[in-house]
């Protein structure tokens, strides 16, 4: 456990002196105020059953940073070590593959939920300023950063694998958001052809859309099958990872 | 220390290290030679526990590299050919990051780190981005990594690679002062550098151990002749008289000197000195001598013999040279 806390010290470390962790932030951060600048304008305009917090998720502004977290946070985690020769001088060291791996994947994570954290503000801030007339309903607030946050795990640990696959980030980046646009798709799909398809693989294609969970955790509904989901797709995918990283050591 | 047996290392459809065998006693310094290619690297990979052997058994400080990768990784300080680091830390901080992660810590940590800087020469670069490193100093640091736990075994790639002069004799006295308490095991191509530093070399080429002894059996064993550089002044067809000698292969005549000073190269069977026969010839004659240097076959020659396929014994002409 020891090994793990240095390693993830020093994954941190990588993010918050390399500018990775800042050029995402102020994406987000751009990115975030125009989704909820776009939330506003619509409570503006009208009486709205939906909340301001609600209405910031389903803004296309949101979903435009959701595709470009992944890839950046995670292309570079094993793909650069791998490029650089690192990754030899860190298995070299008593360090175990679950270390490493589980190591890189936090460290991701952590950054993950710093993002998310100036949107917090604004939510406060509008509350604040506005005396209180701008609601911030407790169950979506929760629903909303609990969804934020088990939906990206999944997304990081898909981005891990690809960085885990190639010694190319590019590639990585590029395995990474087209697994995020796809469950985003998913979604779209539905929106689209909803109507005319059965009714059963439309609930079957929601249980997996992203924009449907956070259609219903931005409403204050927190279920549990979701966050099952995407926890248990996290670790199958961190376990997908393990076994690429290990797979050095067996190869005949 | 180390105890390979039977090691065979197959990449897809090519064989980089092909059935060898050998043995490292502790306290020793075997240098691995070979050309580029030759299967040096991936040996000490499998020493260290980078990467599996395809068979063979491999056994380094008591344990096996396979199953007990953790305790073997743990008695091993290795460092890689061209000393990969993370270039984003700090010279000190990374030593920190290393040392930590091969169990050291507290005060006998700072300690030790203040120590390898020292042995390294890079206690002056301690708050230097490593990225903005000289390859020279990379070099140390990354030996200095190696060095940092006090590794039984010290296993290093290429270590002067890249160095200047003056940085190669420095790593190669600090290998010397190491032996009392490291066995190492180091990969090179520069001829030299073994012949100054190492007990025992271990020479492989295409996968294959050619040859196992100390540099100087080595070169001794060697084939190739001996070469004996003469300046002489005498009239006539000289080769001819000098080729009458017992043992001279071969004389010829270069004529590359001002008259009447001529220059022969006499090629001599190998454990034959015959300088004494020359110089009693040169003053029967009263010919007028003012050299003769006689050119041992250095490793360098072994290493080329070894390359060129074992076996042939090469006859450069070097007069043409």
């Amino acid at each position: 456990m020891r090994i793990f806390w240095i390693l993830l010290k020093k994954e941190l470390h990588s993010f918050f002196v390399s500018p990775v962790a800042y050029v995402v932030l102020a994406l987000v951060m751009v990115l975030n105020g125009f989704a909820f600048r776009a939330a506003l304008s619509v409570l503006e305009n009208a009486p709205s059953e939906g909340s301001i917090v609600s209405w910031t998720f389903h803004a296309m502004w949101f979903w435009l940073s959701y595709f470009f977290i992944f890839p950046l946070l995670t292309m570079r985690l094993f793909a650069e070590e791998k490029k650089m020769g690192t990754l030899e001088t860190l298995f070299t060291a008593p360090v175990r593959a679950w270390q490493v791996v589980g190591s890189k994947y936090l460290a991701s994570v952590i950054v993950y939920c710093v993002l998310w954290l100036p949107s917090l503000i604004n939510f406060k801030f509008a509350h604040w300023i506005s005396a209180g007339q701008v609601e911030l309903p407790s169950g979506a607030m929760r629903g909303a950063y609990l969804i934020l946050v088990v939906m990206g795990m999944f997304n990081l640990a898909v981005g891990c694998f690809a960085s885990s696959l190639t010694s190319n980030q590019i590639v990585a980046a590029i395995i990474s958001f087209t697994v995020s646009l796809m469950h985003f798709l998913l979604g779209i799909f539905i929106m689209v052809v909803g109507r005319k398809i059965s009714d059963t693989i439309v609930d079957v294609v929601n249980y997996f859309a992203a924009t449907e969970h956070i259609r219903i955790f931005t409403a204050g509904l927190i279920d549990s099958r979701p966050i099952i989901y995407y926890l248990s797709m996290s670790l199958l995918f961190l376990s997908f990872t393990h076994h690429v990283v290990e797979f050095r050591r067996w190869r005949p | 220390m180390i105890d390979v047996q039977e090691l065979t290392k197959q990449y897809a459809g090519r064989t980089a290290v092909n059935n060898i065998s050998f043995h490292v006693e502790p306290g020793e310094i075997v240098g691995f030679l070979g050309p580029n290619g030759a299967g040096k690297s991936t040996t000490m990979r499998i020493l260290s526990g980078y990467m599996p052997a395809t068979s063979g058994r491999v056994m380094v400080a008591g344990f096996d590299v396979f199953h007990h990768s953790i305790q073997v990784r743990q008695a091993v300080g290795y460092m890689p050919e061209n000393a990969p680091l993370y270039t984003d830390m700090r010279v000190k901080e990374y030593l920190k990051f290393r040392a930590e992660l091969k169990g050291l810590s507290g005060t006998t940590m700072r300690r030790r780190i203040g120590e390898v800087m020292e042995l390294t020469g890079v206690t002056d670069m301690r708050k230097r981005l490593i990225g903005n490193l000289s390859k020279g100093y990379r070099q140390r640091v990354a030996l200095a990594d190696a060095l940092v736990h006090k590794p039984k075994l010290l296993i290093l790639d290429e270590p002067t690679n890249g160095l200047d002069p003056v940085q190669i004799r420095h790593v190669r006295d600090l290998l010397r002062n190491l032996k009392a308490k490291h066995t190492v095991l180091l990969s090179t191509h520069i001829l030299h550098e073994v012949e100054q530093t190492c007990d025992r070399v271990i020479m492989i080429n295409e996968g294959r151990i050619r040859a196992n002894d100390t540099p100087a059996n080595l070169t001794r064993q060697l084939r190739s002749t001996t070469l004996l550089h003469l300046e002489i002044e005498g009239p006539g067809n000289l080769a001819e008289k000098f080729s009458a000698i017992n043992a001279v292969r071969k004389a010829t005549e270069e004529d590359v000197l001002v008259h009447p000073w001529r220059r022969f190269t006499l090629r001599v069977e190998p454990d034959h000195d015959v300088r004494d026969q020359v110089m009693e010839l040169a003053l029967k004659e009263k010919w007028r001598i003012r050299e003769i240097h006689r050119q041992l076959p250095t490793l360098e020659d072994v290493f080329v013999e070894l390359s060129m396929n074992a076996g042939t014994p090469t006859d450069i002409p070097t007069h043409v040279l």
